[in-house]
């Protein structure tokens, strides 16, 4: 049982994997950053000439890209604040009502299995001017004035915000799992010690919880940011990325670039500048804020 | 019980009161989901729209399967999701038992390489990826679509599977190679077993991020491997809003992945949270 026949052991296991993933997922990649300096056929097959910079320069001009890029922060802005929000105050709602609430953390989680495709049809018809029923609930409670009152997915200035809602109906617990287990986590004597020193519930919270789930939330914010700025089926089934293009982000645009308006090499080069910027952030905030593992070697 | 567990009774019943206005806000949206799939048509689009079917009618399902690549669809969702579960957890498996047992520097990059190709954006791999499935006479079939979709799904698996075996005490793999064992031994006959509640999470998660994914299966299939996202999708421009049969397939879609949550709740709560709280 040397250790040299351990690692070559060991190496042959992890071999498989690292043939797939580099395959799969670095090959495509690489590709990718070589098609973005080409002007692409979109048919199978045709011409491709060499351009350098310019599908860089073209999307860096066109206020689509620029727009996109800005919608996509402030559409990850929207869901990861609102879910942080909503899946603290739930995560303390069910450890304050402790054991016996755990049936209904159950239900809870539910949405999470859902197809975001689904999700987001279903909000659409929830919110859909005219027969939606999120107006003509507003509206019988006496909110709003009539059923077709708001516009949420066609008035521009809304829609980023209305698009967002299926995404946080569908993910939300998550964070709330997540920060469930994490307050479970906190031994019960700093609870009990700050509780005899006259902490009122706001200081509790301000001073002991939330320093105490740093590393939890730091977490949970860095996987669900992730994977809201890679929103795209949830968007495309509710607008399209409209009206006016108000609610579409860089998944949607790139999509559509490709798809659309036929242009792979333009497309290759706003895919690059995304996966980058995505490669960038993710990073920084694991290596300040995470660091998967550094405890366990 | 908690440390923040509240004990006074006014302060309870008012927190169980928030809770039930919780659960309504998360329930509501799928039952009338699927109670709009029991209405019939007209009823459906009616304004001002109510929420219990005044006719309880099971013509949208009808409606909805016989139109065409709908009961097609289905079987592709299986049948890739099912390729993808299984592809994954043959790679990861020893792939995450490779990383934890020899600690090796390889290992640690790999596990730091599976981190990084989980936030790659879908849509820069599945561009290039068009063109690859292709070249490989695998665009538009279960299979081609299953290799993208385990993309997304391998550096997920390879990370749950590691934090299952790096709880098994490495002195049982030991202990099975002085019995005899080999290597491949101890893994299969000894680790294994006791990891088999993982191996079930790893692959729910797995399956699950086939079944429920659209971008890959928007791009890479045509007529013959569509799955039923994208055939839910199209509803909407073929035949205008068409939301009865819309609601139907999709409520079908959803609940046995919906009854699936409720039945392995323990194993997908142990999912979710693994590494996030012990990282």
């Amino acid at each position: 049982m040397g250790r040299m026949k351990d690692r070559a052991f060991a190496l042959a296991m992890m071999a498989p994997a690292a043939l797939f993933l580099g395959a799969f997922v670095l090959w495509p990649l690489v590709k990718l950053v070589i098609d973005s300096f080409f002007d692409i056929s979109p048919i199978a097959g045709g011409p491709r000439t060499f351009i350098g910079l310019d599908n860089y320069r073209q999307a860096l001009h066109s206020s689509d890209f620029t727009h996109a890029a800005v919608r996509t922060i402030e559409y990850t802005a929207i869901v990861v604040t609102a879910e942080f929000l909503l899946g603290l105050a739930a995560a303390l709602l069910f450890s304050m009502l402790g054991q016996r609430s755990s049936v209904f953390r159950t239900f809870f989680l539910y949405p999470l299995m859902i197809a975001p495709i689904v999700a987001g049809l279903l909000w659409r018809f929830l919110l859909i001017d005219n027969i939606g029923m999120v107006n003509e609930l507003l509206s019988r409670v006496g909110l709003g004035s009539s059923a077709d009152a708001i516009g949420w997915l066609s008035n521009p200035h809304i829609v980023l915000f209305s698009v967002a809602i299926p995404d946080i109906w569908l993910t939300t617990s998550f964070m709330t799992l997540v920060l469930f287990a994490g307050l479970q986590n906190i031994p019960a004597e700093l609870i009990e010690a700050a509780r005899i020193d006259g902490a009122g519930s706001w200081r509790m919270l301000t001073r002991i919880i939330l320093p105490l789930l740093r590393p939890v939330i730091a977490v949970a914010l860095i996987v669900r940011g992730i994977d809201a700025a890679k929103a795209f089926d949830i968007i495309l089934i509710q607008t399209k990325g409209g009206p006016d293009n108000a609610s579409q982000t860089l998944s949607l645009l790139i999509y559509q670039t490709m798809v659309r308006f036929r242009e792979p090499g333009l497309a290759s080069a706003m895919a690059t500048m995304y996966l980058v910027a995505m490669l960038v952030v993710a990073v920084v905030a694991v290596w300040f804020i995470w660091r998967p593992g550094a405890e366990q070697r | 019980m908690s440390a923040l567990a509240v004990r006074r009774p006014s302060q309870r019943a008012l927190l169980w009161s928030l809770l039930a206005a919780l659960l309504v806000l998360y329930g509501f949206p799928f039952l009338y989901l699927v109670m709009t799939s029991f209405k019939a048509p007209l009823e459906t689009i009616a304004v001002p729209p109510n929420v219990i079917p005044k006719h309880w009618t099971l013509d949208n399902y009808s409606t909805a399967l016989r139109r065409d690549a709908v009961v097609a669809s289905l079987i592709n969702s299986v049948s890739t999701a099912g390729i993808s579960t299984l592809l994954s957890l043959a790679l990861a498996v020893p792939a995450a038992y490779g990383i934890t047992r020899f600690r090796t520097v390889e290992g640690r990059v790999f596990i730091m390489i599976a981190l990084a190709a989980r936030m790659v954006p879908p849509v820069a791999i599945g561009l290039p990826l068009v063109a690859m499935t292709r070249s490989l006479h695998l665009i538009d079939t279960p299979a081609g679509l299953a290799i993208a979709h385990t993309t997304i799904s391998l550096p997920l698996s390879i990370w749950l599977m590691a934090s299952f075996f790096e709880a098994v005490p490495e002195s049982l793999d030991e202990a099975a190679r002085v019995d005899g064992c080999g290597r491949i031994g101890a893994l299969w006959h000894v680790v294994l077993p006791i990891v088999r509640g993982g191996l079930a999470v790893t692959a729910i998660f797995a399956f699950l991020a086939s079944w429920n994914e659209f971008l890959f299966a928007l791009l890479l299939t045509a007529v013959n491997a569509q799955t039923t996202p994208i055939v839910i999708a199209n509803f909407q421009t073929q035949f205008g809003l068409d939301w009865g049969p819309m609601t139907a397939l999709a409520t079908l879609y959803s609940v046995p992945v919906v009854l699936l949550t409720l039945v392995l709740q323990r194993h997908i709560v142990a999912g979710l949270t693994l590494g996030a709280v012990k990282g």
